[in-house]
Parts: C-alpha cells; structure tokens; sequence
C-alpha cells in the first residue's frame, strides 16, 4: 500500500473566526447562525444564517467578503502557490453568483466582473498574488473534497511537490432564496441528526485551505471516496445505497490500516431524510464510530464545508475533544449520535463525509502519521 | 369531472404549471398522490407548484414536510387551501 500524502496544513474561517476560534466555539455550544431575512435588504422570512462578522448578506463592488478572505489567506499568499510543481485548487459552489444577483436587481455593471466563476477567482487569485497554475473545482457542496481529491492525487502521483486547495463560499440572497424556495431553509434552526416534525438547514459563510504535501504534516489523507448515484437532482435513493457506497472504500481502507477507533464528523444540514439515511450509513459503515455535525452551529458552508469541517476535525483530533451535535436535541436518529463531545484523544482517526445536490457523496479518512 | 370548484381548479392549475399536455385535468385522481406514484411528479415539479400556489393563493407553505403533506393529493390540496385561506378559497 502506497504511503498516503499528508496534510501539512488546514484553517477555516467561519462567523466564529480562525479554526481554534471555531472549535471552541463549538464546544462551549454556540450558534453562529441569526435569523436574518432571507432577502437581505429587499425582506422576505427570517431564516437562520450565519455571516462572517460586520457583513451583509447584500452583495458590494467588490464584494465585501474578499478583504476577510484576503487576510485569512496571507499565509498562503504569493507567486510560490500557483507555480509548475505547487499548483492551487480553487473550489466554491457558488463563486461570485451574489455579484451576479446584485446586478440582474441593480442593473449596476460594477458587480459584473465578479460575477462569473471565472472572474470570481481571477478575483482571488489577484487578491493573492498566485501564478497561473490554478484550476478550478466546482460540484455543489462537495467541491472543496473534489478539489482536496485531486491536489492529493497530484502530490501522491509526483506530479506536484505540494499542493493547496482553497474552499470559499459567501452567501447572497440569491442562494439563500433557493434554498428557501425549496422550503428546507424556513424558520426553525437546525438540528442534525434529530428527531423532529419538520426538517431545516441553516446557511454560513466559510472558506478554508489546505495545503497537501507527501513529507510534512501531522496526518495522513488515509482514503478518499467520492461517488454520483445519480438518482435525482434533490434526492437521494431511499434505500441509502449511496452513502454506502462513498463509505465503502474508507471503511476498508480503515480495516486495512487497522484503524478501529474512529469517529464521524457528517455532513448533517437538519433535513430530516438525508439525515436519516446517512446515519444509518454510518452505523453500519463504522460499527461502534459516534457521528456528529456542526452544521446547527456554524451553517451550511455550501461548496466550502468539506474543507471548513475538515479543519474543526483535524483540530479537534489535536484537542482531544470534538463537538457533539451543534444545534442537537434528544431524542437523536440513534444512539451513535452524538450529541455531547466526543474524546477523541484515543481515537484512530476520523471519517470526514459531506453530500450534494445531484445525489453527489465523499468520505475522507484523516489518520494520525 | 369533480363538483368542487377548488379541486376543479387545482387540476387545471397543476396540469398548466407543469404543462402536462397528454393529461386532460378531468381525467386526474383527487385522491391519487401527487408526487412518486400516481401523476408521478418529483421534487422539481412540486417546487413549482409550490410557487405558484403561494402566487395564486396567496398561502405560506413553510417547509419540505408541509410541501409533501398538502401535496399528497388534489382533494389534499383543496383542503390544505381552504384551511390556510379561511375558506376563501372555495371557488
């Protein structure tokens, strides 16, 4: 078996701040998530959103996100990243749509240029001073582990000496209106994993980056799955088979590895039948693994959440304490599910998992080195 | 043909919405589900009937569980209107 590449780095930013911020915050129980009106300055119903701090959810030219991301990036800032051998990931379900949405209502043409995908990580990478070795990842809310599968395939393969993958999603009332339209985003708050009459999500801010390498960092990209069922665009099969399916390849991996402790970090937005399913995939994916989620706390990161939560995961494997179910209420789908912290001090790992739209799954096994 | 003039509506409404065009709304069950089996309508379908409902109904649907309950079937439909309406919406 070959050795797996390793992170050499992960740090989000969320409403609470950097990844420590995050993570404390989670522990001690908060919500980042206000009801805010689902159409920013033009109304409609509060729902429960999550924005980075002082930050409308109206769209300005520029947009009012980028100096926030600008400086949680410095660290990995300049024409280094985006080299022959150091390329960059880009991923984002959204992009610039907000810029998009400010000028189809406004009509001014100041928001145009960051509207596409394209010009919204021209934006970025100027931002940012990275060379010209960027591409671009885009696959609803599993994006960012799209683009961390392929950074880590480049550093594994030796096509890369290192790699950085760089998750961003901003909301705007233009994503926050069609999730409302499809009625999982309403008034409640999210409560993952749990047994209630109606099923809500709530939605964040979040970006994150990693950076992947082959000799440095203190854990190992263990096993990495993704997989389409391809069912329906806002369903999954109702028999589960694809979480099975995207869990599959980590569980044996795991067996092969001889890692039996594990914990489950999910995906977990607070609808009710996804949530269902995923947690019975879990307890038989991962007998004995406690699952939880941190959607009821910090949102719904869309595209980004996958990295976002893999650097609250990785941080809370070096604190020895992961937070149980934010936003979670007994009584919970199973026992598995955790709603109080999680002593990871001797676990062996954690199976980070995130799902999409379009029936789209991923499973990430982090390990200890 | 139905003698409700609601539920008479509603079929005219989801046929036109959804521009079913090989289905003639007399033809349409009130008691047949709406979504999976029965018209077979999915997810997508019922989010724009959402929509329009709200438009022309001038009702709140406020989440996914509610969507599925009222959309069960058109006498369903009906009844879910009248209840949220005040019984405005009979004819």
């Amino acid at each position: 078996m070959p050795a797996p590449v390793r992170l050499a780095a992960c740090e989000c930013l969320t409403p609470f701040g950097g990844t420590a911020d995050t993570l404390a915050a989670l522990l001690r129980g908060k919500s980042a998530l206000r009801a805010t009106p689902v159409l920013g300055r033009e109304g409609g119903d509060a729902v429960p959103l999550a924005l980075l701090p002082g930050r409308a959810l109206d769209e300005t030219a520029p947009p009012a996100w980028l100096a926030a991301l600008r400086g949680f990036l410095a660290p990995v800032c300049g024409p280094d990243w985006g080299a022959a051998r150091r390329p960059v990931c880009v991923t984002s379900s959204n992009f610039g749509v907000g810029s998009l949405y400010a000028f189809r209502r406004s009509g001014d043409a100041a928001h145009t240029p960051h509207g596409s995908t394209h010009g919204s990580v021209a934006l970025v990478r100027g931002a940012c001073g990275w060379g010209e070795n960027v591409t671009v990842f885009s696959h609803a809310c599993v994006s960012a582990h799209l683009g961390l599968l392929h950074a880590a395939r480049l550093v594994g393969s030796g096509a890369a000496d290192e790699a950085l993958v760089v998750s961003y999603d901003f909301l705007s009332p233009f994503v926050a209106g069609g999730f409302h339209a499809l009625k999982i985003l309403n008034a409640d708050f999210p409560a993952p994993y749990c047994e209630r009459a109606t099923g809500s999500i709530g939605l964040g801010d979040g970006a994150a980056f990693a950076i992947v390498a082959r000799d440095r960092g203190d854990f190992a990209l263990g096993a990495h799955a993704l997989h389409n069922e391809m069912f329906h665009a806002t369903a999954n099969q109702p028999d589960g088979a694809g979480f099975a399916t995207a869990f599959a390849p980590v569980a044996r991996a795991a067996a092969e590895r001889g890692l039996r402790n594990l914990w489950v970090k999910g995906h977990g937005t607070g609808t009710l039948e996804a949530g269902r399913l995923e947690t019975a995939a879990v307890a038989a994916a991962f007998p004995g693994a406690r699952l939880t989620g941190w959607k009821g706390g910090l949102g719904h990161t869309l595209g980004s959440c996958g990295l976002v939560e893999l650097a609250v995961a990785a941080a809370a494997m070096r604190g020895g304490r992961a937070p149980g179910v934010a936003g979670g209420a007994a009584p919970a789908f199973a026992d598995h599910v955790a709603l109080d912290a999680i002593d990871t001090g001797a676990s062996d790992g954690v199976v980070c998992a995130s799902n999409a739209f379009g029936g789209a799954h991923a499973a990430l096994l982090l390990h200890h080195v | 043909m139905s003698s409700d003039p609601l539920i008479t509506r509603l079929k005219h409404l989801i046929v036109e919405t959804l521009n079913l065009e090989d289905i003639n709304p007399d033809e349409i069950d009130e008691n047949a589900p709406l979504i999976g089996s029965g018209l077979a309508l999915d997810s997508i379908d019922a989010l724009e009937l959402v929509v329009k409902l709200e438009k022309e109904f001038g009702i709140k649907i406020s989440s996914s569980e509610e969507s599925k309950a009222a959309l069960a079937s058109v006498k369903a439909l009906a009844d879910f209107i009248r209840e949220r309406s005040g019984g405005a919406a009979s004819d």
